[in-house]
């Protein structure tokens, strides 16, 4: 092990504790250690939050750890980005940590909110900037806050088939704005299945928040390099 | 005890209580009440290798203590008016002292009486057979009905919902949602009469996402005030003036209600601990909130849907058994497999749960929701006879006994579940004309009976 991987694996032990005991005090020294050391933000990112932050999710797909320990890791690796990775990149002009920005809620008529908040933290955890609307969001709220925090995705929640049209409402209004291409859509929860994403027009479905992560992350980088 | 006064304290304590931001319910006053409580009452539940049934008296106490603690502690939280709804530890105390231990459901040669059980006690399960809101076609909705309706074992049925009304979309809180709950009151109630079980007491307004239905359905010409109306605790001990709304009305109708919270495995309570102790004061928080006649629990899993894997089994069985031992509350189980008809699967993890809710205490069983209740009308009527055949059969079992028995199942489906065989589509394993069982699925549900009768439980 040369001094690089060791000290990067001495970095996400301390992270790991940090986030074991909501410190975000030490969180963020730390990170302010590494870049005064001279790690880039993207390197600290991929060195130290990326291999923890995937750890846990590995973890929480097996049941080993559960929504409360998603719920710290979330809470300190934002601190770390706004405390510390965002700032110097902008002080930098580099380029952001941020895997994509999606905007997340409940559809209307549907209040269930236990699921929509584990993917909603799982994306959080993985490295996406998630604006969470709360639960029976209207079409036009979640569409506003799409426009308004710049989204990549727009992601829908429902466990109840009553809630499903109001998510192909959604299409019908970006297509009516002629926004249909400006903003990726997805879908998850109990009724929603591959059929029913597919003839919807969905960009993409997910069963579980492993799988959303995944497939927001496979969506970005098709954005990425159609941008490209 | 259910009266207006109690009513108006809930209405008023809802715009009363201290305000707290929903997210900070959610993910800070909820999982650290949750974790302190599991920690000051030692709740540590055994390997699930060890032991599904749970047979530790000492743990179940604790748990009832703990569950007490915790609704004491939290109350429930009103998503509305952002406020919580608290009581005191005498106020429930007094009410789980006049909680109902009997309630009489139905109509005529139909009523049935479901009664609170003991832990290992000889009295079957009422069984409340039906789909449980899987969504239907409206061609399907009276024969699958029927299906339920016609078995003698079922002492009631819990209905379905439709995926169209008219040949429409169904949309929540919309005309929609009334004219769908009218359309379940026509389809449930004349497949009732078809099976002969005119007054047969239906679990209802399945299609009231919202107050609007249940107003509607339960209504002159709907729904009988001796059906079983619902009203759900959302995830995790919330409520809102949508089901503040449908209690209002049910209590002022005088309606027989039946409450549920289904939390979520792995959510803001945790692990299998949090879990059985969330059951435990979900059910004490849905009597306070609700005053409900029964309460039921489906502890929800966030991969697979179902309730039927082995850490939920153990954690329902754990805090049946600590209602059971310490309160007046009738408590059911809603089977929500991964199997649905036309597998095994399903009838191994019917006959698990089954046998776990029977020696645990559980006062009924209602479903099974086959297939995870999301695959339109994968259901049929003999997944919940065999339910029911197998209740009956390990009624009176003692927990160690029965903790093989279903040990040895959760062997036998668990390597399915994450595949999720859904199975067949309820007009391709039933005649839809006779309402009869096809000659296959009649044939599997029959091998697997000889395979329970090999295992020990003494089915007829």
């Amino acid at each position: 092990m040369d001094q690089s991987s060791w000290q990067s694996s001495e970095m996400q032990t301390r992270l790991r504790s940090a986030i074991e005991g909501l410190d975000e005090a030490d969180a963020v020294a730390l990170a302010r250690e590494a870049l005064e050391a001279g790690l880039s933000p993207l390197d600290f990112f991929r060195a130290v939050i990326e291999p923890v932050l995937t750890a846990i999710g590995d973890a929480f797909s097996r049941l080993e750890v559960f929504l409360p320990d998603l719920m710290r890791a979330g809470v300190i690796v934002k601190a770390i980005q706004s405390e510390v990775l965002e700032p110097a990149i902008r002080q930098s002009g580099g380029a952001s940590t941020s895997e994509g920005t999606v905007v997340i809620g409940t559809a209307q008529g549907d209040i269930h909110d236990i699921g929509k908040n584990m993917v909603a933290l799982m994306l959080q955890v993985n490295g996406f900037r998630v604006a969470d609307m709360g639960t029976n969001v209207s079409t036009q709220a979640i569409i506003d806050a799409a426009r308004r925090e710049n989204a990549d995705i727009i992601a829908m929640s429902s466990l109840l088939t009553t809630s499903l049209p109001f998510i192909k409402d959604v299409l019908a209004r970006l297509d009516a704005a002629g926004e249909r291409k400006r903003f990726m859509v997805v879908a998850g929860g109990a009724p929603v299945t591959t059929e029913w994403s597919q003839a919807a027009g969905l960009d993409g479905f997910a069963e579980d928040a492993i799988e959303a992560v995944a497939m927001c992350r496979g969506l970005m980088a098709g954005r990425k390099g159609v941008a490209s | 005890m259910r009266n207006t006064t109690r009513l108006l304290d809930v209405l008023d304590r809802a715009e009363a209580g201290p305000i707290v931001e929903e997210l900070q319910w959610d993910m800070q006053i909820v999982p650290q009440a949750v974790m302190g409580l599991l920690a000051q009452h030692k709740i540590k539940m055994p390997s699930v290798a060890d032991s599904v049934v749970t047979t530790d008296d000492a743990l179940a106490d604790r748990l009832f203590e703990a569950g007490f603690s915790l609704a004491a502690q939290l109350g429930a939280y009103c998503v509305s008016t952002s406020r919580r709804i608290q009581f005191t530890r005498e106020e429930i105390r007094t009410a789980l002292e006049v909680a109902p231990v009997e309630v009489t459901i139905g109509e005529g040669n139909d009523r049935a009486t479901e009664r609170k059980r003991k832990v290992e006690d000889r009295l079957p399960p009422f069984i409340k057979g039906g789909g449980v809101g899987t969504p239907l076609p409206e061609d399907l909705y009276m024969p699958v009905t029927q299906s339920y309706a016609q078995e003698p074992l079922i002492d009631a049925v819990i209905n379905c919902t439709l995926s169209h009304v008219y040949g429409r979309e169904l949309r929540s809180r919309t005309p929609w949602e009334v004219l769908a709950a009218w359309h379940e009151v026509e389809l449930s109630k004349t497949a009732c009469k078809r099976a002969g079980r005119p007054g047969l007491a239906l679990g209802c307004v399945e299609n009231a996402v919202s107050e609007i239905g249940e107003l509607s359905g339960t209504s002159h010409g709907g729904f009988s005030t001796q059906d079983w109306h619902h009203i759900a605790m959302i995830s995790e001990f919330k409520t809102d003036y949508m089901a503040l709304s449908k209690l209002a009305h049910l209590v002022r109708t005088g309606s027989v209600i039946h409450a549920f919270y289904n939390t979520i495995y792995g959510g803001s309570c945790g692990g299998r601990d949090g879990m059985a102790l969330a059951i435990v004061s979900g059910c004490i928080l849905l009597q306070m909130l609700y005053m409900t006649n029964t309460h039921s629990v489906s502890p929800a899993h966030p991969f697979y849907d179902n309730d039927t894997t082995p850490e939920i089994l153990q954690a329902i069985s754990l805090a049946q058994q600590a209602l059971a031992r310490n309160s007046r509350l009738m408590t059911d189980v809603v089977i929500t497999p991964v199997g649905g008809p036309g597998t095994k699967t399903l009838l191994y993890e019917c006959a698990a749960m089954a046998i776990m809710a029977a020696a645990s205490g559980a006062t009924g069983l209602i479903g099974p929701r086959s297939a995870a209740g999301v695959n339109i009308a994968h259901v049929s009527g003999l997944e919940a006879r065999f339910t029911a055949e197998v209740a009956r059969a390990a009624s009176g079992m003692p927990r160690a006994d029965a903790d093989v028995i279903v040990r040895r199942l959760v062997d036998l489906y668990k390597p399915d579940l994450d595949k999720r065989p859904k199975g067949l589509p309820f007009q391709e394993v039933y005649d839809v004309v006779t309402i009869k069982p096809r000659p296959a699925w009649l044939e599997m549900y029959e091998q697997v009976k000889g395979e329970l009768r090999q295992m020990g439980l003494p089915l007829a």
